[in-house]
């Protein structure tokens, strides 16, 4: 790089006065060029280059149990994925999943928001505690709700179950139990990120509207639906599109509180792509598997960044 | 009572019960790791009890010890902030501040590169680690960990570069300084804050990275996310050991996390405006 720079200040003082800005201009993309080379070339290696490599891969039939059975497929992997029971639950389990944490987590968060908004004091209390859950690693978190929180006759939840009356449960080792845990775990940890967001986003709203609204005797309940609602609109839209990635492609808590279990009773898409290719070593159909999440991810989003575009 | 009083301890109430729903797991954690394995499988779960180092003892210093796994994940993490930072902080500049062709195809082409579901990346990843032997090393994680943390950190370091204005590039550019010296000397120095800010988040999405860790380390690199599984089988749950591995492996991040608590939520913001955060 340093070259390059040497290079074109030789060149600056040996061509006319007239050209200085088109000379300008060009040095100004060389340097972009060099500060950008190095993270660009990581980022092809990283994503780029992996994300035709899994298209490639999915075209096979890979198998690390059974080498001597694998071979170019085409689009059988494809094929059979569309007749596949368990892609189809997987798929309906990340959507229930995906849905429901991006919508409790923007009520309840819109909600705590608002309510801190008005206090006076003990908001740096919330400010303080509720970074906790959002810096902790998905993979603790999931250790700590299975064992102390959710253990049957051992875990707080549990405990607090058995005293209201409702009797021990077997949390992770029922179906539907173990679906309302892992949304439960998923819920309470990001929770604060979208009260975090929404409430420098609240903070960051013109107060003299509310002011007028006051002086127009507007209801509380008519400020917020007509005032604050529409102006906080583009910072929800986007909450729900960040929580939403990130709920798609979950991995760590669910993997560590249920495997994915009872059965295959809360494996979201991205975790049966991994149990495929990982622990069950098929990895051309894993690879499938991964491209229809992608596709998912892409069509969601798509929709998502519309909602964002629409007024 | 009041209306008012009424909604004020309503307020009050629902303030508590949600403070204590966060803080609990963490403070429950830290609380078990202090007993010994008979207070912690005490029920009904005990709250009064004398406080030992033992459970820390035991999983640093005795058999089978967490701590080969704490220094995985040290030097996992403070590598790839070391390389993130290196490579983000010329391209977030040259984003932020310099005119080329293709620039808006760059910045999308980062922010895309966000959207992949990692899944999709380990599985080819893996396979070409596998052929060239880097399955079970720090290069081969660190690597693979730039694919989330470089466009994070690029987007958030845009975002702190473009609030530096413009006069104080032309003013040193005019003095006669390059553009790599006004760099250095200039824009950095303005942006000091951000690339702190940038650095915890790198480091802490590092840290709490699970996936990749789980299908790339064996037993020379395992951090201690991986490792703390060995504390939890069918059988038997070592109570209290788990408790003080789990408050090891969050000891970093909740630090940095209260510490930088402040910061943390521009950076939330703006990666909600911009980008995405990590699972």
């Amino acid at each position: 790089m340093g070259s390059a720079a040497t290079a074109t200040k030789v060149n600056a003082t040996a061509i006319p006065a007239s050209d200085f800005g088109r000379v300008l201009a060009q040095r100004e993309r060389r340097f972009a060029a060099a500060l950008l080379a190095p993270a660009f070339l990581a980022l092809l290696a990283t994503t780029t280059f992996p994300l035709l490599f899994l298209v490639w891969t999915s075209a096979f039939r890979m198998d690390l149990a059974m080498p001597f059975t694998n071979g170019y497929v085409g689009l059988e992997n494809y094929k059979v994925l569309l007749t596949d029971e368990r892609f189809w639950s997987s798929l309906l389990i990340s959507l229930v999943y995906t849905g429901s944490t991006v919508i409790l987590q923007v009520v309840i968060g819109l909600a705590l928001a608002l309510l801190v908004m008005d206090m006076k004091r003990g908001q740096g209390w919330f400010r303080v505690i509720a970074i906790l859950p959002v810096v902790l690693s998905p993979a603790v978190v999931g250790m700590i709700w299975r064992t102390f929180m959710l253990a049957p006759e051992f875990g707080i939840i549990d405990f607090l179950a058995i005293n209201a009356g409702l009797g021990s449960k077997n949390w992770l080792g029922d179906p539907l139990l173990a679906m309302v845990s892992v949304i439960i775990i998923h819920t309470w940890q990001w929770t604060p990120f979208a009260f975090m967001v929404l409430l420098a986003s609240l903070a960051a709203l013109p107060e003299d509207i509310y002011e007028a609204a006051r002086l127009d005797r507007a209801t509380a309940w008519q400020r917020f639906q007509r005032i604050t609602l529409p102006l906080l609109r583009p910072a929800i839209v986007m909450v729900i599109i960040m929580r939403t990635m990130v709920a798609l492609t979950a991995f760590a808590a669910i993997f560590t509180v249920t495997g994915g279990g009872p059965g295959t009773a809360t494996e979201i898409l991205n975790l049966y792509a991994y149990r495929k290719s990982f622990t069950e070593l098929s990895i051309g159909y894993g690879s499938a598997l991964a491209v229809a999440l992608l596709i998912v991810t892409i069509l969601i989003s798509a929709v998502l960044f519309a909602m964002r575009r629409a007024k | 009572m009041s209306a008012n009083r009424i909604r004020f301890f309503a307020l009050l109430a629902i303030s508590l019960v949600f403070l204590l729903a966060w803080a609990f797991p963490v403070v429950w954690s830290m609380l078990n790791s202090l007993k010994t394995d008979r207070d912690a499988l005490a029920y009904p779960p005990k709250l009064i009890f004398s406080p030992t180092l033992e459970a820390y003892r035991d999983v640093l210093f005795g058999s089978g010890s967490i701590l080969p796994n704490l220094i995985s994940s040290m030097v996992i993490s403070v590598g790839t902030t070391i390389v993130t930072m290196l490579m983000a902080v010329p391209a977030a500049y040259a984003l932020a501040r310099l005119r080329f062709r293709g620039k808006k195809f760059a910045g999308f082409y980062v922010l895309a590169t966000q959207m992949l579901p990692p899944v999709g990346i380990i599985i080819p990843y893996f396979l070409v680690l596998r052929n060239i032997g880097w399955i079970d090393t720090y290069q081969g994680i660190i690597l693979i960990y730039l694919s989330f943390s470089l466009p994070f950190a690029i987007w958030l370091l845009v975002s702190y570069f473009e609030d530096i204005p413009f006069e104080m590039e032309e003013a040193a550019y005019l003095d006669g300084a390059s553009r790599l010296r006004t760099l250095w000397r200039i824009i950095i120095p303005q942006v000091r804050g951000g690339i702190a800010v940038t650095i915890v988040f790198v480091f802490l999405n590092a840290w709490n990275e699970f996936l990749f860790a789980v299908v790339l380390s064996g037993n020379t690199v395992r951090p201690v996310t991986v490792a703390m599984f060995n504390f939890v089988s069918v059988e038997q749950t070592l109570w209290a050991k788990l408790a003080a591995v789990s408050v090891l492996a969050m000891l970093p991040v909740v630090v940095l996390g209260v510490v930088a608590q402040k910061h943390i939520v521009k950076g939330l913001t703006v990666g909600a405006v911009k980008g995405g955060g990590r699972r």
